[in-house]
């Protein structure tokens, strides 16, 4: 029996060290020796702190964990009578989590990542020596996961044929769209499927180099990732001759901060010690890349996946999914959704199924308005296209991308004109600042899209925008700058509407936009208790005792404190 | 040809290299893809997207800066889809590129006038330069200088500060040096052109189509020449011998005149479009405007106009009387000042408004006051009262009202109020209209103006062209109606060559606005205005009232420009591109980048409000080892600076001026060796760097003998001595004249007689001493020319032995700054190689016995020259030897000099000489005289 405590980022987050602490203490109280290890993130989130323990192969995870239950858990584990089945992860929860067959997360939460036994026992570093590597890579059918979808055996491919020495692999683990967390918990639950992964595909090209570019943001990930790499050199799976007449070694890169630096002619530059500001393609970092050498970069899921792939076979993999979209794909689902946390499912699955079987739909009972994809690059979907089939193909033509894997889930209050200003205020000030269509570009269609939903919006405004993103997208130098309009296109492609009514009427439907709203005292429902009034800081509200109170507009700040503190319903927002 | 490609630009078929980007490529076949972020000498980046293309099977736009050209590539440069992208990338870069193109003062002269321009060259001492200037938009700088109402003087910026630049005094200044002759003519294009009326606007149009080569024939209805500048402005303002003077140098260009010659009258207007190829219509405003009250029949009520084209005509009717004259216009002033210098007894100003709206020129009104007239204002004349001739006039009084559409308050009639005052005679002058007699075909305005196109100023009659007082709104001021006839000559032009209309577009300028506050830094320093003809010895004669300024005054007073216009105008990408391609950057306003000036650095200024990101100063600083630039923050708020946002005197900066060479805009731009910094179109001569014998190509960018900057060659680089290295020898003071030592002093003397010195000595001393005791030493500053010539000289003429150098020519880096590639600068100076290859020996202990030297040439500093009787150089610069020398003769400076040089590595580079020796005797001279 072994327990494991659900530590990535979201586990930390709700208290995991300190019930780790707790539990050990309590075992070693009981006199129970049972070591309470670290693990990473099974992907629901929601429930966390997670309690996972492990019986043979089959874990039963407590959910929710507080300091009772880990009581209860410990007096399970010492034989003693006990309420810890109240904690029990439900059937429902339960199912969904062996629901889809996971390979990028097949690890995550189930080994402790600071354990490279648990990787091997897991399967981990076997032999790949004898399998032809990019023949498998191939039939797997992999594509690059970091958003682009660009055919990983390919890449690879060139990258072996081409003429150079110093070859070096790259892990893009930069992972920066909002609301996107897919590779931290990876890179936080299994870091040695991506030092494996990396291996694998330095073998199959012939570099001798590798480097992990994570975000300064990360440190849990790079603290996991330095423990593993440490591990992965003493035991001799990387390192000098760590495979027959075979060196790879290893290095972290953390990065700054930089949004743009998840493109890859920017990694490479702040890897060069430049400034992060994508570089002119051709040159394609396969021909040239890290210091004009050839290079080969993909992200963190994309890696994760290679060593099962050895494992299973190409053809295993590429059995999932669709025609033109191969395997399991992690997604990160935020925002409205009720089971916030990652899932990953077979590509093919319809968004309804991802957001509403495997999410469990909206928080609140409130209705679903969109989903956004892919984030500043991607686009939202509206409840029309709830059946579009996961799949790269099938999801560029609704505007949005299928991109990294963050879902972000909008309810009826999310003012789409504001999403799209917040994804553009994003991409602005992200804006590496080199070409002009992306730093100026960019810039005024914020101002524009600023001034809509502060009430300014003029006739042309939906026009101007529509040119400038078009403008943008034609002469913008990298991926960021191209897609950049991308929220504010497919906003405008499927809430049109809203948009009218924030300039034409000076209305935010879903009442989202401050400088759009009026507060109004609906004087049938309003008592008389003077709370509003006392709690408005611009005195903007008046009336007597126990008569129906009035809002000054004049005065009005449009904080919202009235309506918050109204007990009976009576202020009002149009 | 193997390494030969095949491609297409928009369905033309050309050759380009392997290797090429598709720019490149273009370029070698001379098609000009825009762009500016790119250039040859630093790696492309692909910044800006203005070099857009598409390639057919490209999904994308292409940039052409970084595309490698490929076999049977088809290229497209002009497509919907290329034009939106570069538009846009050309349109956002304008909303965020703050500062003024070009000056206030410029952008509000009608005619365009580059005050500026000429306003800095007299501030410079170049005056002959500035009135060259001023021609180039208007042919009578000094008529115009004494009566313009100078639109440029209303926006100058200086008005911030304390008062505006009196810029029309100094264009009245500048003109006494205008060149005797006219610019040369263009070849005769064999088209013919007939200009009616010799006015300011027809004299304009016919001088500048005389210069594009058309000949030009000037029909005036009047007996000379000169329009309004003649027959409407009184002598006392313009004396006509200035305006004699400007006319002779408009018919110095070969421009026919027929007096007396009126349309209607002796000539038609279908006559003249039969004999020529075009017919420009410039007939002015000559008829008086009415006022239409009763009595306005009497005798001695007269028409302004009238009055003022033959003025003492009128002198009895005048002389001694009462003289109302009704108006407040410039006009008006001009009639009653002009009453008074006639004799009038009493003279007043009739005006419905008060003086404060008065639109008349506020000194001229001060001026009429001074000289005596009485304003009577607030009145308006509804009946001319008398029997046969004027005696009283009845006024409605009047108060003002609301504002009209000229934005004044409108004068209302006080009911009831009337007042009767005599007067002797009258002089209505309320406004001039069109006398159209004999134009009967040409459309007409509803102010009975002829209608003319705006931008091509056609009438609606082929071939027809209309400008100035006759045309649309009708009568302006001449500055108005001379720019109008400058651009018509341009559209004319173009129609005798194309025979098309091509309209005239106002070009795109980049406009700045400021406050008081921008200007709170500068001292106040009052306006110089020019003296006065004092009240009593004016009133009575029509002897010019204003003097012109002094050059000291007018130096002084130009120096108080407080430079606006951007200096890189003429060499900015931005606003060519900006016209050429009719951009339109409003529609993106918004948000603009501020940043301060940085002025540290003594050679460059960076202002980041031009800055367009391009990246060319921080990859060009790269390139020269220097590192000194890079980016900082994000997004829009990128911005290039030094480390830790330090002014550039604080950093690494080498001063190469690489940087300000590379930029696009005047973002970063070299601070002009000038007392004045003023934008000029500067003409470029191929030349090669004195400061070392590495010898570098340069372009030495002059106007006419100001030296302005020294750049690298196209695709070169240069250090600092090869872009800024030229300052230091302006600041040298110069050898003007032979000096001779007298009295252990060096006196100014003239060549025969320094050369009559200097033999006899060397006679004196080659007879007591022998020929050796002559040393000749020879400086690396000579040309391989001048160096054969000296040798000739030294040998044949002295015949000395003693023949030497102080250059060696040594190739160690002299400084560490330069040392690395790509500019390496070494010790020896420029043409040491030359000396060397034409066998001069380095001065050694063997060349003893010298009694006598004669020094062709500077020495390099550290170089001991040997003690000697008697001591002569030949220099262009007062130098520490010179100063020590028995006799100084002057030559030309480097610049000066075209020949040949040899550079370190035995190339030999011709020089032209950008500039003409200050001095008269040249080097055969010297070496002439200097024969025994």
């Amino acid at each position: 029996m072994r327990v494991l405590v659900g530590r990535g980022s979201c586990g930390e987050a709700a208290g995991a060290h300190a019930l780790q602490k707790l539990l050990q203490q309590k075992l070693l109280e009981e006199g129970c020796d049972i070591a309470v290890e670290t693990a990473g993130c099974i992907g629901a989130c929601f429930l966390e702190p997670i309690i996972s323990v492990q019986d043979g192969d089959a874990f039963r995870d407590y959910v929710r964990v507080d300091n009772t239950a880990v009581e209860e858990i410990a007096r399970m584990l010492c034989g003693k009578p006990n309420k810890a089945s109240d904690y029990l992860m439900n059937c429902e929860d339960a199912q969904l989590l062996k629901k889809h067959p996971r390979i990028a997360l097949r690890n995550c939460g189930r080994i402790n990542p600071e354990a490279i036994q648990d990787y091997i026992a897991a399967g981990g570093y076997s032999d790949f020596t004898q399998k032809d590597i990019l023949a498998e890579i191939k039939s797997s059918g992999l594509a690059g996961r970091g958003g682009a979808g660009f055919s990983t055996w390919f890449k690879w491919n060139a990258v072996r044929n081409s003429q150079g020495a110093n070859k070096t692999v790259i892990v893009n683990a930069d992972e920066g769209d909002p609301g996107a967390f897919m590779d931290r918990a990876i890179l936080e639950g299994d870091p040695h499927s991506i030092i494996e992964g990396m291996l694998i595909c330095a073998y199959a090209v012939g570099a001798n180099e590798g480097i992990i570019y994570v975000r300064a943001e990360y440190p849990l990930a790079i603290a996991r990732l330095k423990t593993a790499v440490k591990q992965a050199e003493e035991g001799g799976y990387i390192g000098k001759n760590c495979l027959p007449d075979f060196s790879f070694y290893v290095r972290i890169k953390e990065g700054a901060g930089a949004f743009v630096c998840g493109e890859e002619t920017a990694l490479i530059a702040s890897l060069e010690g430049e400034r992060g500001m994508p570089r002119l393609k051709p040159p394609f970092p396969a021909e040239k890349g890290y210091f004009g050498n050839p290079s080969n970069i993909n992200n963190v899921e994309t890696f994760a996946n290679v060593p099962w792939i050895m494992q299973n076979g190409g053809a295993a993999f590429s059995a999932i999914g669709t025609q033109t979209s191969k395997g399991s794909k992690v997604f990160a689902l935020t925002g409205k959704i009720k089971k916030g946390g990652l899932v990953e499912i077979p590509m093919g699955l319809t968004l309804r199924e991802c957001i509403f079987d495997m999410g469990g739909g909206i928080l609140g009972g409130k209705r679903f308005k969109a989903v956004q994809l892919g984030g500043p690059s991607g686009g939202c979907i509206p409840e029309s296209l709830l059946d579009t089939v996961i799949d790269y193909k099938a999801l560029s033509e609704t505007g949005a991308i299928m991109g990294s894997g963050g879902m972000v889930v909008m309810d009826e209050t999310t003012c789409m004109v504001n999403m799209a200003r917040f994804f553009l205020d994003f991409t602005a000030k992200e804006s590496c600042g080199k070409c002009t269509h992306c730093r100026i570009g960019t810039k005024r269609m914020l101002e524009i899209l600023q001034r809509i939903t502060d009430g300014g919006g003029r006739e042309g405004d939906i026009e101007q925008l529509e040119e400038l993103a078009a403008c943008i997208k034609d002469g913008a130098l990298c991926g960021l700058g191209q897609t950049a309009p991308n929220p504010v296109l497919t906003a405008l492609r499927y809430f049109k509407d809203e948009f009218i009514s924030h300039i034409r009427d000076k209305k935010c439907l879903a009442k989202e936009c401050r400088a759009l709203l009026t507060y109004i005292i609906d004087t049938e429902k309003c008592t008389g208790c003077t709370l509003c009034a006392k709690k408005c800081g611009a005195g903007a509200i008046s009336g007597q005792l126990k008569n129906a109170h009035s809002i000054d507009n004049q005065k009005c700040t449009k904080c919202g404190v009235c309506a918050r503190v109204c007990k009976f319903g009576a202020v009002k927002a149009e | 040809m193997s390494d030969s490609i095949k491609f297409f630009i928009n369905g033309q078929e050309f050759f380009g290299k392997q290797g090429q980007t598709v720019l490149q490529a273009a370029a070698a076949n001379g098609i000009e893809i825009p762009f500016l972020c790119y250039d040859a000498r630093v790696k492309p980046c692909g910044a800006c997207g203005v070099c857009v293309v598409e390639s057919e099977g490209s999904a994308k736009l292409l940039r052409a800066c970084s595309t490698p050209l490929t076999e049977g590539q088809k290229i497209k440069t002009d497509t919907p889809r290329v034009q939106a992208a570069r538009n846009s990338a050309l349109a956002l870069l304008l909303s965020n590129h703050t500062g003024d193109c070009t000056a206030p003062c410029r952008n509000a002269c009608p005619a365009h006038t580059d005050c500026q321009g000429y306003v800095g060259l007299i501030a410079n001492g170049e005056y002959q330069a500035a009135a060259a200037l001023i021609k180039e938009k208007l042919p009578f700088p000094a008529s115009i200088g004494r009566i313009c109402p100078h639109p440029c003087e209303t926006e100058c910026r200086r008005k911030l500060a304390d008062a505006p630049v009196n810029i029309a005094a100094l264009k009245a200044f500048t003109a006494q040096f205008a060149a005797e002759c006219p610019p040369p003519t263009k070849p005769s294009t064999g088209k013919r052109v007939s200009v009616i009326g010799g006015g300011p606007a027809g004299l304009t149009a016919a001088y500048y189509l005389r210069l594009y080569g058309h000949d030009v024939t000037v029909y005036e209805a009047m007996p000379k020449m000169g329009g309004m500048l003649r027959y409407g402005v009184p002598q006392y303002r313009l004396p006509k011998d200035i305006l004699d003077a400007e006319i002779a140098h408009i018919q110095r260009t070969g421009v026919q005149f027929i007096n007396n010659a009126a349309v209607g009258g002796s000539i038609t207007l279908q006559q003249l479009r039969d004999n020529s190829d075009a017919v420009i219509t410039a007939i002015g405003a000559w008829k008086g405007m009415r006022l239409n009250c009763a009595g306005e029949h009497l005798q001695n009520v007269f028409s302004g106009i009238e009055f003022l084209r033959d003025v003492f005509a009128y002198q009895k009717a005048i002389k001694g009387k009462r003289v109302v004259v009704i108006g407040g216009g410039d006009t008006a002033m001009d009639a009653c000042r002009t009453a008074v210098r006639l004799g009038a007894g009493e003279v007043s100003v009739v005006y419905r408004r008060t003086l404060a709206e008065m639109p008349a020129n506020k000194i001229e009104i001060q001026e009429a006051i001074e000289e005596g007239v009485i304003f009577k204002c607030l009145v308006h004349p509804v009946e001319m009262l008398g029997d046969k001739a004027v005696t009283h006039i009845r006024l409605q009084k009047m108060e003002l009202g609301e504002p009209d559409a000229s934005g004044r308050r409108a004068p209302v009639p006080v009911s009831g109020a009337h007042e009767v005052v005599e007067a002797d005679a009258v002089i209505i002058m309320i406004g001039q209209t069109v006398d159209v007699t004999g134009f009967q075909d040409v459309t007409l305005t509803n102010k009975k103006t002829i209608a003319a196109d705006q931008h091509t100023f056609a009438t609606n009659l082929q071939a027809v062209f209309a400008v100035g007082d006759a045309t649309n709104k009708g009568a302006g001021i001449a500055i108005e109606a001379i720019g109008e006839a400058a651009r018509c000559a341009q559209v004319v032009d173009n129609y005798l060559a194309t025979a098309s209309l091509k309209p005239l577009q106002k070009e795109y300028r980049v406009t700045d606005t400021k406050t008081a506050e921008d200007f709170a830094f500068i001292p106040k320093q009052s306006r110089i205005t020019a003296p006065i003809t004092p009240l009593k010895a004016r009133r009575n004669n029509f002897k010019e009232v204003n003097k012109l300024l002094s050059a000291a005054q007018a130096q002084k007073e130009a120096a108080r420009c407080l430079e606006c216009g951007c200096a890189d105008f003429f060499e900015c990408k931005l606003i060519r591109y900006a016209n050429r391609y009719g951009i339109a950057p409003e529609k993106y306003s918004g948000a603009m980048q501020s940043h301060g000036l940085d002025v540290s650095s003594p050679y460059m200024y960076r202002d980041m409000n031009k800055c367009v990101l391009c990246g060319l100063c921080v990859r060009i600083c790269e390139a020269m080892g220097s590192g000194v630039l890079g980016f900082i923050n994000r997004g829009f708020d990128t911005v290039v600076s030094p480390e830790l946002n330090r002014p550039l005197n604080k950093t690494n900066c080498t001063a190469c001026g690489q940087c300000a060479d590379a930029c696009p805009t005047g973002a970063i731009g070299e601070r002009v060796p000038l007392k004045k910094c003023v934008p000029l179109h500067t003409q470029a001569t191929q030349s090669v760097c004195g400061g070392c014998a590495t010898g570098c190509g340069v372009k030495v960018h002059s106007y006419g003998r100001l030296h302005i900057k020294n750049t690298p060659l196209s695709g070169g680089m240069l250090c600092r001595e090869g872009r800024f290295g030229f300052i230091k020898q302006l600041k040298q003071p110069r050898v003007t004249a032979p000096l001779i030592r007298t009295d252990n002093k060096l006196i100014k003397s003239t060549l025969p007689q320094a050369a009559k010195f200097v033999l006899e000595r060397l006679n004196q001393i080659t007879n007591q001493y022998g020929n050796n005791a002559v040393g000749v030493c020879v400086s690396a500053q000579n040309s391989n020319q001048e160096i054969a010539e000296i040798l000739k000289f030294a040998k044949n003429v002295w015949q000395t032995q003693n023949i030497f150098t102080f250059d060696a020519c040594l190739n160690q880096p002299a400084e560490a700054d330069f040392a690395a590639p790509p500019v390496v600068r070494v010790r020896a100076r420029l043409n040491s190689r030359g000396l060397l290859d034409a066998g001069v020996p380095v001065y050694a202990a063997t060349h003893g016995g010298i009694k006598a030297l004669l020094m062709l040439g500077s020495i390099p500093s550290g170089a001991k020259i040997p003690n000697v009787e008697f001591l002569t150089v030949v220099d262009a610069f007062i130098t520490p030897v010179a100063k020590k020398a028995d006799c100084v003769l002057p030559t030309a400076a480097f610049y000066e000099k075209a020949g040949s040089f040899t550079d370190i590595n035995g190339t030999v580079q011709q020089s032209a000489a950008p500039f003409t020796p200050l001095t008269a005797p040249t080097l055969k001279d010297i070496l002439l005289a200097l024969s025994k």
